[in-house]
């Protein structure tokens, strides 16, 4: 008996060399570094805690962390040459600091530590060291702090630093250490973890050149104030087809290698604001993979000199560099932890233990959101579509309740005046079509009682022009061109933004009149999810002062007032009962291997969060098994009236919300979610495995496990079968 | 020691898993939402968003360990067998439904090859341009036969033959796109080691109105040097199980997307379609798919309605499902779609969603004429998306075979299906005549009855005197006069000409007064009319253009007319023009409100009397305006016809001068404004 099982564990141990043989030799790589091809640095150990140690090049700068348990290590740079890359980027692999300069209308000239003439004073200290960097050519210069903490690595450049004495050179963007973790093709299985959406994985095996670029995304969305000009490429020259990429919600990104069982996470904390992610697999102009974080400190931008938009322009310099502090910090992580539900523990303690995301009450709610009224085009003007009136939820509120739905959460669209698209909101007036304020007002109050939270929804960041005056305190790019957002629909064809000020002012208000009449749930949206910079009166803001700004907004909120948050960036989380609109997906990009969903598991126990509405997507039972798997609550958007009535508003995208033809997906669904939920309820991701393609296999912390599978037949994990396109629940 | 040789083993398997799932590439299976938006287009021909239709489902860049280079066409058999033309490798390569290499073959042969077509015999026909030639493969990959020219004078002596696409129909018949053949599509019979049959589908000429003006202008010499006004050459062809070919051609318009049957005449006319199609794939439930250049995918129902299109060009951002150049598209017996894009060098494939496929059932049991089958699917796709419009349409027919005409009248009337609405209308009209003849009668009898009994009394007690009086007394008033002479004008126009002219039977005010009653009916007509004749979509109304652009064009002809009449003896004042002008549209003004009633109560079939009260009122309009122009200016009819035409061409001469104008000041107020930007630029 013993002899089979030692020949049953023999033939596994070999199956296992060989498999990692094999993906050792997948591909042209030679799976073991060529030992001729090693620079040879010379390492001196500047800093130890209880699992990691830290050596330091003070030649070069060059890091190398270490798991003093297992004695795996990651590297800040290329300890293997495949001879193929050229000096500039050989160069930027073995840098500590790797800088674009801007010289005129010039914004690619790259520096870094290796290649030019620089000058380095490092000073050792008890936990890492600090060296004081000055490019003699470039007369430029920062100072770089690294420290290694209980969890890991810190790596730091203080603002005042950050020197730029002549006048030829500016400093473009910083990027630290941008090949922490780098390895040469698939020498070191692996994954990036890549922030886009919920989260999504590059692998790290051989990709044969396929991919021409890697994932580059600017942490919390793109900057409307320098968005210049873009063509959008439109259907028929008129319809939106091309869907925006997914934002970066979270300024993070990872890598792990899952054979040496290591892994970072790293979270950017300071200069989040104005940075990009960058994960680049191999193929993408070298062999080696790489993610970072890319500091932007200045930008070039085109100045229209005229209406014409073929007319003159200049392209011009920022006049003034962003002013932040620049923090990087690595949370390293081992053996059983050295993967993306790792990470996203680890990203979960980090915030819980600054005390962001601590919803009260984390319990299980159906989201059923109503849409108010919209406008449509009439004789003179505009004429009211009312879709739900206040009544008309009661009536929901009661059908939901016969059928045994009660865990209700709801957020309230186009309650306002003059609809769902009339912005900003300055007083609580709804629309008279949907009812009077002391009726709004009661069936909130009355609802609360129930146990149902009614959230009122503000986009405190759109002003519509067709209804008020934009004249004045609405958003300027940086060229002071006044920014119009194209809706591409045709009863509203535009919308301005209200400067971060302004809206502090409205919004504010507006919650001052909502308490008088005791209603204390709101929730924001459109400065949740957008940071710009812009110029107001001559003055020039960044996106630094916007995030303050709505920061500080939001406390202010906060203070009297239940939040909920419509894809809100992280710099927000600390501020909200429950986070709405949770995407499920990725971008597509074609870099990305496989989706994992990173936030979902941060969010997992800690915080209610609500996802995209279940209307508009096509394949209902995928989506059901995804919510299932991420513990993501499901959402509607609810009409009383047909939605073809929408037909001629703004809101025409809501091709499907009649209340009759989802009161049974909703029971349905509520159901079914909320059995699991219970099972769940207060408990974290532990673990989360990709099994195979199709298969998912999600464990909490109480012991319960799920089985989800994707595919479309049969499949079996675990000794559970699973049936296709659905789930089991255990423990 | 079991328990510890049990963990050992368990941490192996747990290893090799992990291994197995970090380190093995499966084909990019992101289960990912789509980087693009799905629209549809409803019957008011507005564009509307609707749920996804295709999702991804995997990217084939490599058959086994083969890459592509340049992949111009491919063929995809029903048994998922790929036959892919490697245009860059001069070769074909053969590929399992899972990527596999089967074989490749062409080696040596093909010199620029460009299109492909299998047989399900698997007799490979490669059409390439360079060698000029079609050549034939059999399943083993042997050459077996090649074209070349025809040699019929009917093929044209100077023609070349440049194939770049082909199409076999089941007699062995090939169909061959050439290039710069502007004669059609070139149809080659087997029979003889190749017989030319003809050509085949011929696109038509088309001549703007702007190239006739300014061809008949131009002399012969520079007639001879402009461009020759060629038909198009079809870009992409395909084939249906029954022969029918399909073709698709680059800036064709309506005839972008052709169904050609035996005799090559088209059956179909897509009102929506791409300017750059190309390539065509017909689908496994009469539906009809088009691949753009730029990446658009369209798919159109039997009838040429575009159910869906989505997709779209990849600017950079490198997603999964956009397309950078596509060529050619073929669709697979699951109803996935299959997309070659060359640039990229891979078949993207797209898998149909939930919604798709109860959309796909609906039409295939609609197509079978299983109406009441039909609506289950129908009413899942419409739970899914009530706008969706051809289910609306379709929902409408089938309500309608069951003899719901409410229900249908409904659907239709959201779908614009003006055939279904006007037999639903004309069930419902007869449904409704048929219960309320009898009181219908009654009550006409009734009221014919009291004004007879009132007529009497009158005649016997003089009963209606005092309102007459009244009656009388307003129309004596001078205002009242003016606009009652709208009548007589309508009635006597030489007279009435008169009557303004000499008698000041008008005045500017009652003038403007029907003017105003013009646009008033003209509104109400336009946005309240029966669903019928309405050309406008409910519930959009643009009242201040459509009133401006009446008194516009009003003054524009009335004083183009004036200033032409002036320099041409005519005695006419510029306040009698404009009087005569406005009562020469009186008949508008009594017709269009029987019109406006009746089209409430016709159907499709009666529209005639409609069309025709329209007819017979703008005739008469015409006719008075003419009347008016003679006798206001005391013309010869000879001199009318001189000044009307005179007229036009100064209004024409007039909207260029105010075109120029229009362009002059714009550089003026840009300019004006470039300063103030220069120095706001310089300061700050």
């Amino acid at each position: 008996m013993g002899k089979t099982v030692k020949r049953i564990t023999a033939l596994l141990v070999m199956l296992c060399l060989a498999a990692s043989l094999f993906a050792g030799m997948n591909g042209k790589t030679p799976g073991i570094l060529a030992e001729e091809n090693k620079t040879e640095p010379a390492y001196k150990d500047v800093a130890g805690n209880d699992r990691y140690s830290l050596k330091v090049d003070e030649k070069t700068l060059q890091l190398v962390v270490t798991d003093k348990v297992t004695g795996a290590y990651m590297e800040s740079f290329t300890s293997y040459d495949d001879g193929l890359a050229n000096k500039t980027w050989w160069g930027a692999m073995n840098s500590a600091v790797v800088l674009t300069l801007i010289s005129g209308n010039d914004d690619t000239k790259q520096a870094n530590t290796f290649n030019d003439n620089v000058t380095k004073k490092v000073t050792l200290n008890k936990d890492g060291f600090s060296a004081v960097i000055y490019w003699t050519t470039y007369k430029v210069g920062l100072t770089l702090e690294v420290t290694l903490t209980q969890e890991g690595l810190v790596v730091r450049v203080p603002d005042e630093s950050i020197k730029e004495d002549g006048d030829k050179y500016k400093i473009g963007t910083i990027s630290l250490y941008p090949y922490m973790g780098t390895s040469y093709l698939d020498s070191k299985p692996g994954y990036i973890l890549v922030p886009d959406g919920n989260g999504a994985l590059i692998y790290l095996d051989n990709k044969e050149g396929r991919y021409s670029a890697g994932y580059s995304a600017p942490i919390y969305g793109q900057d409307i104030g320098f968005d210049e000009s873009k063509v959008e490429t439109l259907l028929w020259d008129r319809y939106k087809i091309v869907n925006s990429a997914e934002q970066v919600l979270a300024p993070v990104f990872g890598i792990a290698h899952t054979e040496d069982r290591i892994a970072y996470l790293a979270v950017v904390e300071d200069g989040a604001m104005r940075a990009s992610i960058e994960c680049l697999p191999n193929g993408v102009n070298i062999d080696y993979n790489r993610a970072f974080a890319k500091f932007v400190e200045r930008k070039l931008y085109t100045q229209p000199t005229s209406n014409n938009s073929t007319a003159g322009s200049l392209h011009l310099t920022e006049s003034d560099r962003s002013h932040s502090d620049l923090q990087v910090r690595y949370i390293f992580l081992s053996e059983d932890e050295a993967n993306y539900a790792g990470m996203a523990n680890a990203y979960r303690n980090y915030l819980t233990a600054r005390g962001i995301l601590n919803a009260p009450d984390t319990s299980y709610n159906t989201r059923v959101d109503f849409l108010g009224s919209d406008r449509k085009e009439w004789v003179i003007g505009t004429s009211r579509v009312v879709m739900t009136t206040v009544d008309d939820i009661k009536d929901i509120y009661a059908d939901l309740e016969k059928r045994g739905v009660t865990d209700l959460f709801t957020v309230y669209k186009g309650w306002q005046k003059g609809g769902v698209n009339n912005f900003p909101i300055k007083n609580f007036k709804p629309d008279p079509g949907i009812g009077t304020a002391n009726k709004l007002a009661d069936l909130i109050n009355t609802s609360k009682e129930k146990g149902i939270s009614i959230y009122l929804y503000d986009d405190a960041l759109r002003i519509n022009p067709k209804e008020y005056n934009v004249t004045f305190n609405t958003v300027k790019k940086v060229n002071k061109r006044k920014f119009e957002e194209e809706t591409y629909r045709s009863v509203y064809e535009k919308f301005n933004w209200i400067t971060p000020l302004r809206t502090a002012e409205v919004i504010l208000g507006l919650e001052k009149k909502m308490l008088k009449k005791d209603i204390d749930s709101i929730a924001v949206a459109g400065i949740t999810s957008n940071l710009f910079s812009y110029t107001y009166s001559g003055k020039n803001y960044t996106r630094y002062d916007t995030a303050d700004s709505y920061l500080k907004t939001v406390e202010e909120l906060d203070k009297d007032a239940k939040l909920c948050l419509e894809q809100p960036f992280a710099y927000l989380w600390g501020h909200m009962e429950a986070f709405l609109d949770m995407p499920l997906y990725t971008s597509s990009y074609i870099v990305e291997d496989t989706f994992v969903p990173f936030l979902s598991i941060v969010f997992k126990g800690v915080m209610p969060v609500y996802s995209e509405y279940v209307n508009f997507e096509a394949n209902k039972q995928e989506f059901f098994l995804k919510l299932v798997e991420t513990g993501t609550f499901p959402s509607f958007y609810i009409t009383k009236e047909s939605s073809s009535e929408l037909i001629y508003t703004n809101s025409n995208n809501i091709y499907s919300s009649q209340y009759d033809s989802y009161s049974e997906t909703i029971e349905a669904y509520a159901k079914e979610l909320a059995a699991i939920a219970e099972r769940t309820e207060g408990a974290i991701v532990k673990s989360h495995e990709l099994l195979d393609s199709n298969i998912t296999k999600v464990t909490y912390s109480n012991g319960v496990t799920i089985y989800i599978n994707y595919g479309e037949n049969e499949a079996a994990a675990d000794g559970y079968t699973i049936a296709p396109m659905s789930y089991i629940i255990n423990g | 020691m079991k328990k510890n040789l049990f963990k050992v083993s368990l941490i192996t398997v747990l290893l090799v898993m992990t291994i197995l799932v970090t380190s093995v590439c499966a084909p990019a299976k992101v289960k990912a939402d789509t980087p693009y938006k799905t629209y549809t287009v409803d019957g008011y021909g507005s564009t509307i968003e609707t749920q996804t239709a295709y999702l991804p489902y995997t990217t084939i860049t490599k058959i086994g360990e083969e890459s592509l280079k340049q992949p111009t066409d491919f063929t995809l058999l029903d048994d998922g067998t790929i036959y892919i033309l490697d245009s860059g490798n001069k070769r074909v390569v053969v590929s399992t439904p899972d990527g596999e290499l089967v074989k490749t073959f062409g080696e040596g042969t093909l010199k620029s090859p460009r299109g492909i077509f299998v047989t399900e015999e698997r007799i490979c026909y490669v059409a390439d341009r360079d060698a000029k030639a079609v050549f034939v493969f059999d399943a083993d990959g042997k050459l077996t036969n090649t074209y070349e020219k025809p040699d019929s004078p009917m093929y044209g002596e100077t023609q070349v033959f440049l194939p770049l696409k082909v199409v076999v129909n089941s007699f062995g018949t090939m169909y061959i796109v050439c290039e710069s053949n502007t004669n059609g599509i070139v149809e080659i019979s087997p029979v003889e080691g190749g017989t030319f049959l003809g050509y085949f589908g011929t696109n038509a000429t088309r001549a703007s109105l702007w190239t006739i003006i300014w061809r008949a202008i131009l002399t012969d010499e520079q007639r001879a040097k402009q461009l020759s006004n060629l038909p198009a050459t079809p870009d992409n062809l395909a084939i249906d199980d029954k022969g029918i070919i399909y073709t698709v051609t680059r800036g064709e318009k309506n005839g972008a997307l052709k169904r050609l049957n035996i005799a090559g005449v088209n059956m179909l006319n897509p009102k929506t379609y791409e300017d750059l199609p190309a390539a065509v794939a017909v689908g496994n439930h009469d539906n009809v798919f088009v691949a753009a250049q730029s990446g658009y995918i369209y798919e159109y129902n039997n009838d040429g309605d575009l159910l869906f299109v989505f997709g779209g060009a990849d600017d950079g951002q490198q997603r999964i499902g956009l397309s950078t150049k596509v060529e050619a598209v073929q669709i697979g017996t699951d109803d996935k779609i299959y997309v070659l894009d060359s640039d990229k060098a891979q078949i993207q494939v797209y898998k149909p969603t939930e919604f798709t496929d109860h959309l796909h059932n609906a039409l295939y049991l609609f197509s079978k004429g299983r109406y009441t089958e039909s609506k289950e699917p129908l009413n899942r796709v419409l739970g899914m998306n009530n706008l969706f419009d051809y289910a609306n349409m379709a929902m409408a027919k089938a309500l309608y075979k069951e003899g719901d005409y409410d229900g249908a009248l409904k659907y239709a009337k959201l779908a614009k299906d003006l055939d279904t609405y006007s037999d639903s209308f004309w069930e419902i009209r007869a449904a409704w005549l048929k219960k309320n003849l009898t009181a219908a009668v009654l009550i006409i009898a009734a009221v014919a009855g009291l004004i007879a009994v009132i007529r009497y009394l009158d005649k016997k007690k003089n009963i209606l005197s005092a309102p007459r009086k009244v009656l009388a007394r307003f129309k004596e008033k001078k205002l009242v006069k003016q606009l009652n002479y709208m009548f007589y004008f309508m009635r006597h126009p030489i007279d009435g000409c008169y009557g303004i002219r000499n008698q000041d039977r008008v005045s500017l005010l009652s003038s403007n007064i029907l003017l105003m009653l013009i646009i008033l009916i003209y509104i109400i007509n336009k946005y309240f009319c029966g669903f019928i004749v309405k050309t406008v979509r409910e519930g959009s109304y643009d009242v201040l253009s459509d009133a401006g652009m009446i008194i516009l064009a009003l003054l524009l002809v009335v004083g183009c007319n004036y200033l032409m009449c002036t320099i041409n003896d005519g005695e006419g004042k510029l306040k009698h023009i404009y009087c005569s002008f406005i009562y020469g549209f009186a008949p508008y003004i009594c017709l269009t409100p029987v019109i406006f009633l009746l089209s409430h109560v016709v159907t499709d079939n009666e529209r005639f009397f409609v069309d025709f009260g329209r007819l017979f009122m703008i005739s008469w309009i015409a006719v008075l305006i003419f009347i008016a122009i003679k006798e206001i200016n005391n013309y010869t009819v000879k001199e009318t016809i001189k000044i009307i035409l005179l007229t036009a061409f100064t209004i024409l001469i007039v909207c260029l001068l105010a075109f120029i104008i229009y362009v002059l000041w714009s550089q003026v107020i840009d300019f004006l404004q470039q300063i103030p930007r220069e120095v706001v630029y310089k300061l700050g």
